[in-house]
């Protein structure tokens, strides 16, 4: 399979503080590649330095065969990164179908009437289509996460990275998730989804990552990563020698 | 006028007011004005005059923070930087006002294009203090600069038409209110609702907010500017202490909160209240600024959506909204 995108020996923080640390990985077209690790580990920093809210001070980030490294948030949206936030970060005084319009609009490069039909395919996509005229900031968070994901597919995304979508659900509400991503995949859409939900990692992902302080631990089928002891000890704790 | 239906079982629809009828309405006010500017009295001429310049820089106030998330305090560096270029254009270099009022207007722009490469550097409660720290150093360093009079000012020579000064100023307003409509019925205006919300998510999501940043500060910028030298071509004298004052800016923050931040026609009913309150509280000298304080203070407590924002919510309609409807 083509590989989509590439992360190679990046190293990004905020200011003088480090995050990612030699971090390499690659992502497959097509393929949902899944990312877990213990707070801290940097999955969301790596997630930013992907969409350019920070850039590296070291290594390259390749996306679609194009050096993105230091090209600027707007830009690498329109070359076709959509991404969902781990808090959901709604335009609030807009409606639904406005946050969605923006990201079809903007992120898209449609005009608005054309706009408007992407707009509306993905908040039915999302099952958010009765609610568009409702104004983001009175939405539940189930809602909320569906309009993350929403505002992304607006952006007619080459690859769509998912923060989270699974926290704070209800089991029933993540099998909802998790059926909406399988819908994604089958649309052929290349997904990243950080997620500590472990189970949806392992159901729903082909890949799965493990990052421990800011470089992949290791990489691989879901359940051999989740059944490694690299995994174990990084979740656990390390007894030390005495 | 349309009417959108809303599907959420929990607002009712919104009514949007705009198209032909507020087209139609628009232009009678507007010839009413007109009429008003050529039959009205010599006081009657001020007070519009004054009304149609700070309903100019209320609009551009309001582009600024109330769509685009740019607090500005640093307005007043556009009204003296205009101010003073068309007195200069017109004492020192004999030309005639409206050459000095357009090379005002377009040092404004450039300026604001060059502040701005300083400027977006910062954010919030930053960006705020250093718009008015440049209004301020620019006060200082024109009080100190022998070509513009230093601490004297400059009297901008001749006679001024003042009907002619007055209609312009009207059309300055609509045109300021025509183009604001404009910009946020567009492709941009879209964008810079989104950005107002949350920045770096609307970056995320594909608007260039560095592009959109700079054409509503550099037509605030312009606009600005343009008013500043019709007010000091009408009131003849411009010193770097009333120039470059804070004032300006203050009464822009009090028009735009009192009549309804974000509001489309927010800042025309905060304009209209503001110059009412400023004529009546003239006599008071002393106690004007406290009670327009206090005023500010009680819309703020009681209708934090301004005087037009309370009311549209409450009686669910909006005056020229930006707002986009899925019309499905």
């Amino acid at each position: 399979m083509e590989t989509i995108l590439s992360f190679e020996h990046v190293n990004a923080g905020y200011g003088r503080v480090q995050i990612l640390n030699d971090l390499t990985f690659e992502v497959k077209k097509g393929e949902v590649y899944g990312v877990i690790g213990p707070n801290g580990c940097g999955k969301t920093t790596m997630f930013n330095a992907l969409i350019g809210l920070i850039i590296p001070t070291q290594g390259t980030i390749t996306f679609d065969g194009h050096n993105v490294t230091k090209v600027s948030a707007n830009t690498r949206c329109r070359m076709g990164i959509g991404r969902t936030y781990q808090v959901p970060r709604p335009f609030e005084g807009m409606s639904v179908f406005e946050n969605v319009l923006v990201a079809a609009v903007h992120g898209a490069g449609h005009n608005e009437k054309d706009g408007a039909r992407v707009a509306l395919d993905a908040l039915k996509l999302t099952e958010l289509y009765d609610k568009r005229e409702i104004r983001a900031g009175e939405l539940t968070l189930l809602d909320r996460k569906r309009m993350e994901i929403a505002r992304a597919l607006g952006t007619e995304p080459k690859l769509l990275l998912l923060d989270e979508v699974a926290a704070g659900l209800t089991e029933a509400e993540v099998q909802d998730v998790m059926k909406m991503v399988a819908n994604l995949k089958a649309a052929g859409y290349s997904i990243i989804w950080i997620e500590h939900v472990i189970q949806t990692m392992v159901e729903s992902t082909d890949t799965l990552m493990c990052m421990a302080e800011g470089h992949n631990l290791i990489v691989g089928n879901p359940v051999e990563v989740m059944n490694s002891k690299l995994v174990e000890d990084v979740y656990l704790g390390v007894e030390e020698d005495e | 006028m349309k009417k959108a239906e809303n599907l959420s079982t929990r607002q009712q629809p919104i009514r949007v007011l705009g198209g032909l009828p507020m087209l139609i309405i628009g232009i009678i006010l507007v010839a009413v004005l007109v009429v008003l500017v050529f039959v009205g009295s010599s006081n009657t001429r001020r007070i519009l005059t004054n009304v149609f310049l700070y309903c100019t820089m209320a609009c551009m106030w309001n582009l600024l923070s109330g769509f685009t998330g740019m607090t500005s305090l640093g307005q007043q560096t556009f009204v003296g930087v205009a101010g003073y270029s068309m007195a200069v254009m017109v004492t020192t270099y004999g030309m005639s006002y409206i050459v000095g009022w357009i090379v005002g207007g377009a040092i404004g722009a450039v300026l604001a294009l060059v502040l701005s490469l300083i400027l977006f550097r910062m954010r919030g409660m930053y960006f705020a203090i250093a718009t008015w720290v440049i209004a301020e150093a620019l006060k200082t360093w024109f009080t100190s600069w022998g070509f513009v009079g230093k601490g004297g000012g400059m009297t901008v020579a001749g006679r001024p038409d003042r009907t002619m000064v007055c209609l312009l100023a009207l059309i300055l307003c609509v045109v300021a209110i025509v183009l604001i409509y404009f910009l946020l019925n567009s492709k941009i205006g879209l964008g810079l609702t989104a950005m107002r919300d949350d920045a770096d998510a609307a970056s995320s999501v594909g608007v260039n907010i560095f592009r959109s940043k700079l054409i509503c500060f550099v037509i605030a910028g312009l606009f600005c500017a343009l008013a500043g030298g019709l007010y000091y071509r009408y009131n003849g004298t411009i010193l770097p202490g009333s120039g470059f004052d804070i004032e300006w800016t203050v009464s822009l923050v009090f028009i735009v909160i009192i009549g309804g931040i974000g509001t489309m026609a927010g800042p025309i009913v905060g304009t209209v209240v503001y110059i009412a309150l400023d004529e009546f509280l003239a006599k008071y000298s002393g106690w004007s600024n406290i009670i327009l304080g206090l005023i500010a203070i009680l819309v703020i407590l009681f209708l934090p959506d301004g005087i037009l924002g309370t009311l549209q919510k409450k009686l669910h309609f909006e005056i020229l909204s930006q707002r986009r409807f899925s019309k499905e």
